[in-house]
């Protein structure tokens, strides 16, 4: 009977942990596929600021930010200077999960225009970040380092005119990163949808 | 996002009494505004309440909806000069999924919100409209929203309540939080942790353990375990901060939910705390130990509502550990001495027997608990120590060596004195016997830590955690299981009349019961090893040979009326004792770890060895271990050396280290300590990509181990490879 005391002690304890990406940290690397089944290595961008976006088109805090064009826009909006990087983390087992064809068809629809969309199936690199949401946002500056972790904005809800009024984080954080000024609003807690982690 | 499907079943809302209202329907939830009461009065406040009733599996969420969610929101429609209060939230539940974790309700939720009418408000029925959102989710996630109505009447007079309703209000205000002025909170940071420290009137009573919901979202790592410890009239939550909490963070607020009812507060399990934040709080020597609670533990809610609700599974637990205790090499030839001398008196006087028996238990029982009270007394002197602690004492091993090497020699026949050669001579004196046998429960006592602390340390151990009266217990109930068998004995001789009749049978079973006792003495020669080194070894073998000297001298000259005896007997006794004495400055060298072939290629461990390897994204398995622990050398033979565990590490690159416990080592005790533990064997996973290692139990299989190494890919083959930049 102890040892079932024991046992349940250690499961509550070995479940799955998130690993975590603060603000400050150097960025984890990682290499994944994309929807192509082209692999995709952070380090393919070093000297690029990078921006990653949790994502997952079942779950409506992101359909509140591609219905309301919210996303696109930012995606589209600094061009060049920064590499936008759309990351799913939804397990093979979730309602949730899309295959390739369909989810091409969905960012076509939506008119996103991510740089790539990299397929994170296991969930590592989901874990090593500690993404919990979609959305969930990172920003890596060109050195490596990550300079932004949180929510999209400060609205959190699924209502999609909150997206006006609502003060984007992220827009905020790449304006200061381009005026070559420190992030001042660092990290932040994200909202959305839980990943649907394997 | 579509549109709640709203069924406003016509003929019913026609039929409803002032208070009631139509149910809206949606896929997920059915929602509905009650009133409390039978009408309002003109300038007084009446509670209506928000029910939502959830499809099964399906929640909402609290005020802090955790890693996910959303509050569900109230925009209330109320005729003029009417004011709606904010939500009055029942206390959540956690709702763990993977490694994340919400806070919410399941089946049903009744929000309640107090509206007050204007002091002038006209008697007879007025519209209030609430225009509702909520999140409902299971793995996924629905917003819906529904416009609910409610006519409530307005009269004066004294408002009974709504009888149709009731036990949902009921219902709703147990779960409402008790703002109680007598407790007093505060809360203090340490590194990436948060104490908060509650502390009630004198004998008000707490709550043995707890978990705190924090109002704000961004303080407290909602999924990591929280560890809640009483100490008298105070209760302390241990919770991990996030990386993002506020610098700056002044009060720590939010919702404590004790395991039970909390005490004092009628029915209602919860209390609303605002505690300010200021300098570091210690955790309670005792909480060192662990009691993991709270929690949320990435996961399943109540870990505490294991340890709580099992103190009785804990207690029968220990009780058939100590009957088990009777058999252990250890044990059992004392114990075997002792039964001896109870065939002697089987055809004598039932009472002394009785009380024999009786006195016996009372030394048993006595033994632990002294033993066990002391350990409690040096742990909240602030004494790192778990259960085993005496083991890593080389002078309480040698002390053991020398005891079991004079019992042997005793039952082996090299000299006939002793307590239990006293019980099995029928001339003693009544007193003198049950003296002989308090001693002889003292002794099967301290005879048997040895065999305790490795086979139990672990779950005695966990038990320190708790309170100090269930640790007694625990102990107590471990001292009566081994006391049970010879007290039966004793108030039942005819059993001991099944027992071949005493004769030569009983001097031959005396002298083959020395033979484990030289056996315990091996092995604890090899514990003493494993702590001091060889040159320790020797010494006490040395020892035991003058010891020897001592006992054969005692045994051939027994009826000798010389001085000489005596002298000689003392002086090598205590020749023996020097020579045997480990020196306190000796310590085998650490890190002296030999690989052989077909076994782990273990490596010494240390906690910047682990960071290092865990930085450069090794995984990494962390082998708790001491030489007097022997489940954990069973572990390590039967299991980790075994060839499929080999050929599975080295395929994935796992690096085996070992972290050795068998002297007291202040870094591994602390180690253990941040994984919840003090006892012995634990075994840590650290798998790249997961800041906490995965805990196996603490009786490995192969295939268990294997299942968990087995969720790595093959170093050569990895895919998705993580590793810092």
């Amino acid at each position: 009977m102890k040892k079932v005391l024991m046992l349940a002690v250690a499961s509550v304890f070995s479940a799955a942990a998130l690993a975590n990406a603060p603000a400050g940290s150097p960025a984890p690397a990682f290499t994944v596929t994309d929807l192509s089944g082209k692999s995709v290595n952070l380090a393919d961008y070093k000297g690029k600021t990078v921006v990653l976006e949790w994502i997952n088109f079942g779950c409506p805090f992101v359909q509140k930010h591609y219905k309301s064009g919210n996303m696109q826009s930012l995606q589209k909006k600094y061009g060049n200077d920064v590499v936008w990087l759309a990351v799913n983390s939804t397990n093979k087992g979730s309602s949730d999960w899309t295959d390739a064809p369909k989810l091409t068809k969905e960012l076509k629809d939506f008119g996103a225009a991510p740089a790539n969309y990299l397929v994170d199936e296991p969930g590592t690199v989901g874990r090593a970040y500690g993404a919990k949401t979609t959305p969930h946002m990172y920003i890596i500056d060109p050195s490596g380092k990550v300079v932004y972790n949180g929510a999209i904005d400060d609205k959190r809800s699924t209502d999609l005119a909150d997206v006006k009024t609502a003060k984007n984080y992220v827009v905020a954080a790449l304006d200061e990163l381009k005026a070559g000024k420190p992030v001042s609003t660092a990290s932040t807690t994200p909202y959305g949808c839980t990943i649907k982690y394997k | 996002m579509k549109p709640p499907r709203v069924l406003l079943a016509l003929a019913f809302a026609l039929a409803l009494p002032a208070f009631a209202a139509p149910v809206v329907k949606t896929e997920h939830v059915e929602a509905q505004l009650l009133g409390e009461r039978t009408h309002a009065q003109p300038g007084k406040p009446v509670t209506v309440g928000l029910r939502l009733q959830m499809i099964p599996h399906w929640h909402t969420y609290w005020r802090n909806p955790g890693d996910s969610g959303l509050p569900t929101r109230i925009k209330w429609t109320l005729p003029a000069g009417w004011t709606a209060g904010a939500i009055q939230w029942p206390h959540p539940q956690n709702l763990p999924i993977g490694p994340l974790n919400n806070f919410g309700y399941e089946d049903e939720v009744v929000l309640l919100t107090e509206l007050t009418p204007p002091a002038d408000a006209k008697p007879g029925t007025v519209p209030v409209q609430a225009a509702a959102n909520w999140l409902v989710c299971k793995e996924v996630c629905i917003p819906e929203e529904g416009v609910l109505d409610l006519t409530l009447k307005v009269a004066a007079g004294d408002a009974g309540p709504n009888e149709r309703w009731k036990p949902s209000f009921e219902r709703a205000r147990i779960m409402l939080p008790v703002k109680d002025a007598s407790l007093k909170s505060d809360a203090g940071i340490t590194g990436r942790n948060i104490v908060l420290r509650v502390a009630a009137p004198a004998g008000a009573g707490l709550p043995a353990s707890a978990t705190f919901f924090p109002d704000r979202d961004n303080v407290v790592e909602h999924a990591a375990p929280q560890r809640a410890v009483r100490v008298g009239d105070t209760l302390l939550v241990e919770m991990k901060l996030q990386d993002s909490a506020p610098k700056d963070l002044a009060t720590l607020d939010g919702v404590l939910v004790a395991k039970g009812a909390w005490p004092g507060a009628g029915d209602r399990r919860a209390v609303e705390l605002s505690a300010k934040v200021g300098s570091p709080i210690a955790m309670a020597a005792a909480g060192s130990a662990g009691g993991s609670s709270g929690g949320a533990a990435s996961g399943r809610p109540g870990s505490s509502a294991e340890v709580d609700g099992s103190l009785g599974a804990a207690l029968l637990f220990a009780f058939l550990g100590g009957l088990l205790l009777n058999l252990m090499p250890c044990v059992f030839p004392v114990l075997g001495i002792k039964v001896m001398g109870f065939v002697e008196h089987a055809h004598g006087e039932p009472g002394a027997l009785r009380t024999q028996g009786l006195v016996f238990s009372v030394g048993v029982l006595v033994s632990f608990l002294v033993l066990a009270g002391l350990m409690l007394a040096l742990r909240a002197g602030g004494t790192q120590l778990g259960w085993g602690f005496q083991l890593q004492s080389p002078a309480f091993v040698t002390i053991l060596a020398v005891l079991f090497f004079v019992l042997a020699l005793n039952l082996v026949g090299v000299f006939e004195w002793g307590l239990f050669a006293q019980s099995m001579t029928s001339d003693v004196s009544a007193k003198g016997r049950n003296a002989d046998a308090f001693l002889a429960g003292v002794l099967a006592t301290v005879v048997a830590t040895p065999c305790t602390a490795p086979f139990m340390g672990a779950a005695v151990g966990f038990t320190l955690a708790q309170p100090a009266a269930v640790s007694l217990a625990v102990f107590a109930a471990l001292g009566v299981g081994m006391a049970l068998p010879v007290l039966l004995l004793s108030f039942f001789p005819a059993l001991l009349r099944k027992l071949p009749k005493p004769g030569a049978w009983m001097e031959t079973f005396k002298q083959v019961m020395a033979f484990p006792l030289f056996a315990t003495v091996a092995w604890l020669a090899w514990v003493l090893g494993a702590q001091s080194g060889n040159d320790a070894i020797l010494g006490l073998l040395l020892g035991l040979v003058v010891f020897a000297v001592a006992a054969w001298t005692y045994g051939r000259w027994a009826h000798s009326e010389s001085v000489m005896r005596p002298v000689i007997v003392v002086l090598f006794a205590v020749l023996g004792l020097y020579v045997a004495w480990p020196d306190a400055s000796a310590r085998a060298t650490p890190g002296a770890l030999v690989t052989k072939a077909g076994e782990l290629p273990w490596q010494a461990w240390s906690p910047e060895k682990v960071a290092e390897l865990t930085a450069a994204g090794k995984p990494v398995f962390v082998d708790y271990t001491a030489a007097w622990c022997v489940t954990c050398q069973v572990n390590k033979r039967v299991v980790l050396n075994s060839s499929a565990i080999v050929e599975a590490f080295a395929l994935r690159g796992i690096v085996p280290l070992k972290a050795d416990w068998t002297n007291n080592d202040p870094r591994i005790t602390e180690s253990l300590k941040a994984l919840g533990r003090n006892a012995i064997p634990v075994y840590a996973l650290y798998l790249p990509g997961e800041a906490q290692p995965r805990l196996l139990p603490e009786v490995l299989t192969s295939s268990l181990v294997l299942a968990q190494v087995e969720q790595l890919p093959a170093s050569a083959a990895s895919k998705t490879a993580v590793t810092q930049r």
